[in-house]
């Protein structure tokens, strides 16, 4: 279902139908997914859609710029190692408008397969509403539905002396960015500052090309347009500070 | 034409009043006029400007304390120094200021005291722009905090205009101060229902609902054993811009879910255990006659006495 469509076009998948029609001189966007109905009128032509993955922090309402994923079994990690590990996290498929050549690009809906949840990373009066996902550890890269999950390569170093003791990690979304080609691929890290602290980031990946393309394991992948990376918005932090423990 | 010239420059240079730092002339006064109102014209400008670029990168409650105090402190700064134009001479104003205080203080004393108290309560900060609370009783969103006043605008759609000095002095409750809030319910089922199914059912709604949090968890629990019901309560954290709706939402389905399970709301209901009328007047007559006979046996009875 991902990647770039000149109108007229109609595609379907996982009960999920996207199609932009003719209708005079209008063009209509319709995108059904189970009950879910939305219409909408572009005034314009030559302009294109792009479907891709998006950051998971738009539905079922953008209240938070954070992820939590919660691991499945808590991890151990020596002080000073430095460890990959493979977590998953949600997807949500985001249809976008541009022009000629992609630019200027405009998010025109946004939807999500997986099941919604929020959770509260630290204290009641002064902690951070996150969305929340529940992910098991893999040591090497696991096959997923790519319109449902993503694959998160995380680099786990712990900088303090003692062990550390890791059952959660809080991303930015501000920092996110993601890749996607037959999966959906993101690189973070999480340094362990100490016992209680920690921060998160993403890796900047080397991209080839115009389109903007990353290799990884012999695999080129597209870079996806994101929510939160088309905001302009200054003084945003693009890491994450862990201050109540992991 | 000619004549008219020299004539108007000594217009602005005529006297009006003399002080220690010499004669105050008609053109001080307009210049002093025109400095303060050309400052005050720039100094909107300015400040819209600022409000437009800032609009998308700082939060409305953190620029407009910010503009306020760049508006003001410059106004202030800006007219004390173009105050020696109209003779008045600033330090002599601050050795003034003792006695001025105090006669302005009297004069003015609830406006300073508001005064004071919107510059605490911009920097303090118990409240924003944006946050919902209630104070004094008043119940609705803050729109502005200004130097002299707070301006809230009710549910109902009203705005309020309350004085900062009330503001700072009584109980603020701000309704969204932390990131999440709990709620809670009671539902009463009856006595014959299964409780622990209504707890799952009631746990499995709650899992359902994307806002209400996973942490703090939710707790469901049998809390109380009513005259007529077994009182089960329900508390739930949500983000503090979520919970009204998801509240509303919830009781309702727990409701719906609930009744299509078989466990029902109770109608308040008393048991009367009443025994019959008939078996009652038996008792009661049977009694007596038996003691009577007992205890009348060796006395004579009324009709006998009578008879006699």
């Amino acid at each position: 279902m991902y990647g770039y469509y000149d109108p007229p076009f109609s595609v379907e998948q996982e009960g999920i139908s996207i199609s932009v029609e003719r209708t005079g001189d209008k063009w209509t966007y319709r995108r059904t997914s189970g009950k879910d109905e939305v219409e909408k009128l572009i005034l314009g032509d030559r302009k294109r859609i792009i479907i891709n993955p998006v950051e998971p922090l738009n539905t079922p309402k953008e209240i938070t710029p954070n992820l939590l994923i919660e691991f499945e079994k808590t991890l151990l990690l020596a002080g000073g190692e430095k460890k990959q590990i493979f977590l998953t996290f949600p997807v949500e498929i985001g249809v976008f408008i541009s022009d000629v050549g992609d630019k200027n690009p405009q998010l025109i809906d946004v939807l999500s397969l997986v099941r919604q949840k929020f959770t509260l990373y630290g204290e009641v009066s002064n902690g951070v509403v996150c969305k929340h996902w529940k992910s098991g550890i893999y040591s090497v890269s696991p096959s997923l539905n790519p319109l449902q999950e993503g694959i998160m390569e995380l680099t786990l170093r712990n900088t303090s002396s003692d062990w550390a003791s890791i059952s959660k990690a809080v991303f930015s979304a501000y920092g996110m960015k993601l890749y996607y080609d037959g999966d959906v691929f993101m690189k973070a890290r999480m340094d362990i500052l100490n016992r209680n602290t920690a921060e998160t980031g993403f890796e900047i990946q080397p991209i080839n090309g115009e389109m903007g393309y990353l290799v990884k394991d012999q695999k080129i992948r597209k870079e996806a347009f994101g929510v939160y990376g088309l905001r302009k918005l200054g003084f945003v932090p693009l890491k994450f500070y862990m201050g109540w423990g992991f | 034409m000619g004549l008219l010239i020299p004539q108007d420059i000594g217009f602005l240079d005529h006297g009006l009043y003399s002080t220690s730092l010499g004669p105050v002339t008609c053109g001080n006064l307009i210049k002093f006029v025109l400095i303060l109102s050309l400052s005050i014209i720039l100094l909107r400008v300015l400040t819209i400007y600022l409000r437009r670029v800032l609009k998308d990168r700082v939060s409305k409650d953190v620029g407009e304390p910010i503009l306020k105090l760049l508006y003001y402190g410059t106004l202030v700064v800006v007219f004390i120094s173009i105050l020696p134009l109209i003779g008045i001479d600033p330090s002599g104003l601050m050795l003034a200021g003792g006695v001025a205080g105090i006669v302005i203080g009297f004069a003015s004393q609830n406006i300073v005291g508001n005064l004071v108290s919107g510059c605490f309560l911009m920097f303090e900060r118990p409240i924003k722009i944006g946050d919902q609370v209630e104070v004094n009783g008043i119940a609705g969103y803050v729109t502005d905090i200004r130097i002299i006043s707070t301006l809230i605008r009710t549910y109902d759609g009203l705005l309020v205009r309350i004085p900062n000095q009330q503001v700072f002095t009584t109980n603020i409750t701000n309704i969204v101060g932390h990131p999440v809030r709990r709620f809670e319910y009671t539902i009463r089922i009856r006595y014959s229902d299964d409780a622990s199914a209504a707890i799952w059912l009631i746990k499995d709604l709650i899992d359902q609902e994307p806002f209400a949090l996973r942490n703090p968890t939710p707790s469901v629990f049998v809390n109380d054993l009513g005259e007529s019901s077994v009182n089960i309560t329900v508390r739930i954290w949500a983000p503090v811009s979520e919970w009204f709706g998801l509240k509303t939402r919830l009781l309702w389905n727990i409701k719906k879910t609930l009744e299509e399970n078989g466990i029902e709301i109770p109608y308040p209901q008393r048991v009367l255990h009443i025994k019959s009328e008939p078996e009652k007047i038996q008792h009661v007559i049977e009694e007596p006659k038996e003691q009577q006979f007992i205890e009348n046996e060796p006395v004579l009875n009324f009709e006998e006495r009578v008879l006699n």
